[in-house]
């Protein structure tokens, strides 16, 4: 009863499923048919789910929409690989630096959002973005621009990190980036977001300052997105600015509306259908590479007309359909008693 | 300026939109204790009012004096929306505005919201305070519910509760921030005859046991001849009269403003003016 107990705390909870992940290195060494090649697919993926929970903080709670995901964090990994590459800056000091600067910028386009909302903050984030992905292709000192930056695998306290260790790194700063967000949108922070997201005027009524939480939440989320950019360059070890463009940012969005919206494992159940189940299953059908973007679109209309707040959602049909199962057994096996 | 006994001074209150004016040198007081009504036909600028007191519209002119919880006079205009309910100054919304995803505990806890010291840090991180704040103020919220009577719901999602419910769910959110005046927008709008009664009965009950004035913006004229010590009248933005519910009632301008002039008192006035 009460192993039963500790099973139901949310924070032994994150850790297990980060325990759960943390086994694919091993698994990838035992099983023929669990590929190495499938750490990076999944540890692309779970970086991704990092961005994306920032952004579910900001679309999901606050109800501001951002299309600006790909250029803050294709922003941090340039910074973070210039710093290190170029001026041979410890990670850890490059990984501080890389997450304040696109943070900041954040924080700037929150202080318009007071002013703009829906469409146009949509279009006015898919502007920052896009001039900061501008950057990268011009400014060839800084990235190197179209044919790609390089970076290495982390290291610090005199540790290097190989794949492997990057792909634990990577679980480790996923589950606390979780349980962060778990703590935030179950307290005073969440609730005033909601408010917001429900009626500016009572929120307003409330005592909640507009501005201060619209700035928490543009922060929190260019933070994550940041956060990811920098350990996605440091794991896949280099960066194109092709890859920051509003394909990845339109990816995100999917993600957390196929996913679930304020919902922190449907925000990372998004980032697998969207990431890793193309590369892990789809790809290998022929043709199918080219109809991605196919499977995503009718995927989000299937989402929405069906469950409407995430595929996550799903999840309480199941326990439905097996209560169900489970008690025309009981009532088979009554009736036999 | 202000008397010993009055929470909220309203003194030549002035609002205009474009070439409208919808308040027009507007001056009540309300009482401590008081449940006090505001009302008007439509457009008479009840609304206006109200947005006036609350910040959310500016007034062009006139003075809001308001005696916070400390006991010390605020001039209400200097301060920004979100701090009026800091001084104890809290409302409700016509059409309850609460956060349908949310539990009803989780809604109460919204109005909880100025008395969180904890930064986002300590909150994120868990630290000991903002553990400490969160559990006393759910305690208080729970309390509340308790003595609304919608305890056993309080773990329910707010979508889907009876309209009844979330009034009450909204009117536990308003004392969570311990008011001195609160003031209702319609409460008894979209309510049938029998849940109007328990409103009245809930709205006195809140006056006597939290100690607090009422300030209540309304249509419904049962309602207000009711529960209302003191009612005003308004009509174009502009004072009509003041006084208790029959004095109200039996006013000549009260009446013709909710009635209209009958034809005879119309070609009265239309010869006295020629």
């Amino acid at each position: 009863m009460k192993k039963n107990h500790i099973l139901k705390n949310p924070y032994v909870q994150f850790i297990l499923f980060g325990l759960v992940l943390a086994t694919l290195p091993i698994m990838a060494q035992t099983f023929p048919f669990i590929k190495s090649g499938y750490i990076i697919t999944i540890g692309g993926t779970l970086i991704y789910a990092i961005a994306a929970l920032g952004l579910n903080l900001l679309l999901g709670y606050s109800g501001l929409i951002s299309l600006g995901t790909a250029g803050f964090m294709g922003l941090a990994a340039y910074i973070s690989a210039y710093l290190t590459v170029d001026l041979g800056w410890p990670f850890l000091a490059s990984m501080a630096v890389a997450v304040i600067i696109p943070t900041i910028i954040g924080i700037l386009v929150g202080l318009v959002s007071l002013k703009i909302e829906g469409m146009y903050l949509a279009i006015a984030t898919l502007a920052v973005s896009e001039v900061i992905r501008k950057t990268f292709e011009e400014f060839d000192f800084f990235t190197n621009g179209f044919s790609g930056k390089a970076a290495k695998f982390p290291s610090f306290f005199n540790i290097s990190l190989d794949r492997a260790t990057t792909y634990y790194l990577i679980v480790i700063v996923m589950v606390l980036v979780m349980i962060l967000m778990y703590n935030m949108v179950n307290g005073q922070l969440g609730r005033a977001l909601n408010a917001m997201r429900g009626s500016e005027a009572a929120s307003q009524a409330m005592g909640v300052n507009l501005l201060k939480y619209r700035l928490i939440a543009f922060a929190f989320a260019t933070a994550f997105a940041a956060l990811s950019g920098v350990l996605y360059v440091h794991f896949v070890r280099y960066s194109y600015p092709s890859i920051w463009s509003l394909k990845l940012s339109l990816d995100f969005l999917a993600m957390i509306v196929i996913g679930g919206l304020r919902s922190i494992y449907g925000t990372v159940l998004g980032a697998f259908i969207i990431f890793a189940v193309p590369d892990l299953f789809l790809k290998q059908i022929p043709y199918f590479n080219q109809l991605s973007y196919m499977f995503n679109g009718i995927l989000i209309i299937l989402v929405i007309m069906f469950y409407p707040n995430g595929i996550v959602y799903l999840r309480y049909d199941i326990k439905k359909w097996w209560k169900k199962i489970f008690d025309r057994k009981g009532k088979v096996n009554h009736d036999a008693g | 300026m202000m008397l010993d006994n009055e929470i909220l001074k309203i003194d030549g209150l002035s609002i205009a939109f474009g070439g409208l004016k919808a308040v027009d040198n507007l001056s009540f007081s309300i009482k401590e204790n008081e449940i006090f009504g505001l009302i008007g036909p439509n457009g008479a600028g009840k609304t206006t009012v109200f947005n006036c007191i609350t910040q959310f519209y500016k007034p062009n002119a006139g003075s809001l004096l308001f005696r916070d919880r400390k006991g010390e006079v605020q001039e209400l205009t200097k301060h920004k929306v979100h701090d009026i309910i800091k001084l104890g100054l809290v409302r409700t919304f016509q059409n309850v505005e609460l956060i349908r995803e949310l539990s009803l505990i989780d809604n109460v806890l919204v109005g909880g919201h100025i008395d969180f010291k904890s930064t986002v840090f300590e909150q994120a991180l868990k630290l000991p305070r903002a553990v400490k704040e969160e559990k006393a103020l759910r305690i208080e919220a729970e309390d509340i519910l308790r003595r609304l009577g919608i305890y056993e719901r309080k773990d329910m999602i707010a979508f889907g509760q009876p309209y009844g419910i979330l009034k009450k769910v909204e009117f536990a959110r308003t004392l969570m921030s311990h008011p001195k005046l609160i003031i209702l927008d319609e409460p008894a709008a979209g309510l049938n005859d029998v849940e109007t009664l328990q409103l009245a009965q809930m709205i006195r009950q809140i006056r006597d046991e939290f100690q607090c004035s009422i300030l209540l913006v309304e249509h419904d004229m049962r309602l207000v001849m009711d529960v209302c010590d003191r009612i005003c009248a308004i009509n174009f933005g502009q004072f009509l009269a003041l006084g208790s519910a029959k004095e109200i009632q039996r006013n000549p301008a009260v009446q013709q403003a909710y009635l209209g002039n009958s034809e005879d008192e119309q070609h009265e006035k239309d010869s006295t003016v020629h």
